[in-house]
């Protein structure tokens, strides 16, 4: 696979963030969260935007990625159980590309940041699982 | 000599701190083995640290029961297996591991327990000081190969931060960036 460039590599940071920010605005907008929860989530969300967004500035030419609704959300949001599970499996994507991500940027006063990132975003796991009422909190 | 702490310190930052500063600080550098800046010091202090956490949540969990008790023991699992990963990579770089201290010199340096809450308490202090470990090696290991490794161990420290949070009441995260800011 060819190496991606670091601007690259925000972006599709910055696609992922989208996705799970527009994820928990509709879940909420939906009742499909409880609302302390979703709004605890999705102001994480916000803030992780701006933050690759500020990230990205002044790296050049970007090239965003363009962010269609998933399919999956709309059937996800039915029930707050089914949203619960989505979101999981959404969050556990996105600790996977932090983490490659984290690694491989070649700018590396960005690796730490991006860890700080994937670390909220792995106890964003956390969170759901428990609200969830799952025994096993850990993955 | 084990430590006299107070209570306070025993269940803040200065007690975690005393632990971690010594899990193996005070062992002598190898005379051979890789160059460097192979990054394979490095690996040593996190496993130092690793064995060090292993060695405080067995000690934690004398004192959990329940749900509590079950998230350590699977914690201290993943740890075990964090130590021997990092144990791998440093055999790797031509390195050998240090043999580290045994489970009782790691206990006397740890406080006084009293109390479900103190351990978990301990033990979030623990977990947050592993984590920013991890996340200053991710800054300072030098091949994406390293990095990628104590990268996703750093996402495991992250979940068993949230988890020991979370059973304390918390919320999983204190914030949208866990121990730093972009």
């Amino acid at each position: 696979m060819a190496e991606r460039s670091d601007v690259e590599l925000l972006e599709e940071l910055l696609a992922r963030e989208h996705r799970l920010l527009s994820a928990y605005e509709a879940a909420l907008r939906r009742d499909a969260i409880d609302v302390k929860l979703g709004e605890w989530l999705r102001d994480h969300e916000r803030e992780h935007v701006r933050a690759i967004e500020q990230a990205l500035a002044g790296r050049g030419e970007r090239n965003p990625r363009a962010t269609v609704p998933a399919p999956e959300l709309t059937a996800a949001l039915r029930s707050g159980e089914s949203f619960g599970r989505y979101a999981i499996e959404l969050e556990e994507q996105t600790v996977g590309d932090y983490s490659d991500a984290a690694a491989s940027i070649r700018a590396s006063g960005l690796r730490q940041p991006l860890g700080s990132i994937m670390a909220c975003t792995a106890a964003h796991m956390v969170a759901l699982r428990d609200s969830l009422g799952y025994r096993q909190l850990l993955n | 000599m084990a430590p006299s702490l107070t209570r306070r310190e025993a269940l803040g930052g200065a007690a975690a701190a005393a632990v971690l500063a010594s899990c193996g600080g005070g062992d002598p550098p190898p005379s051979t083995g890789p160059a460097p800046g192979s990054g394979a010091a490095l690996l040593g202090s996190l496993l130092a640290l690793e064995r060090a956490a292993i060695a405080a949540y067995g000690t934690c969990a004398e004192l959990l029961s329940g749900r509590a008790l079950q998230h350590v023991r699977g914690m201290t699992a993943q740890e075990r297996g964090h130590a021997s990963r990092l144990e791998r990579l440093i055999t790797d770089l031509g390195g050998e591991p240090a043999p580290g201290r045994s489970a009782e010199e790691q206990a006397r340096t740890f406080p006084r327990l009293g109390s479900a809450d103190d351990a978990l308490r301990f033990a979030e202090d623990l977990k947050e000081r592993e984590l920013r470990a991890y996340l200053e090696a991710l800054a300072e290991l030098p091949s994406v190969d390293l990095r990628t490794e104590t990268s996703r161990i750093c996402a495991d420290e992250a979940n068993h931060l949230g988890a020991i949070r979370v059973l304390r009441g918390l919320p999983a995260a204190q914030g949208p960036f866990v121990t730093g800011a972009l």
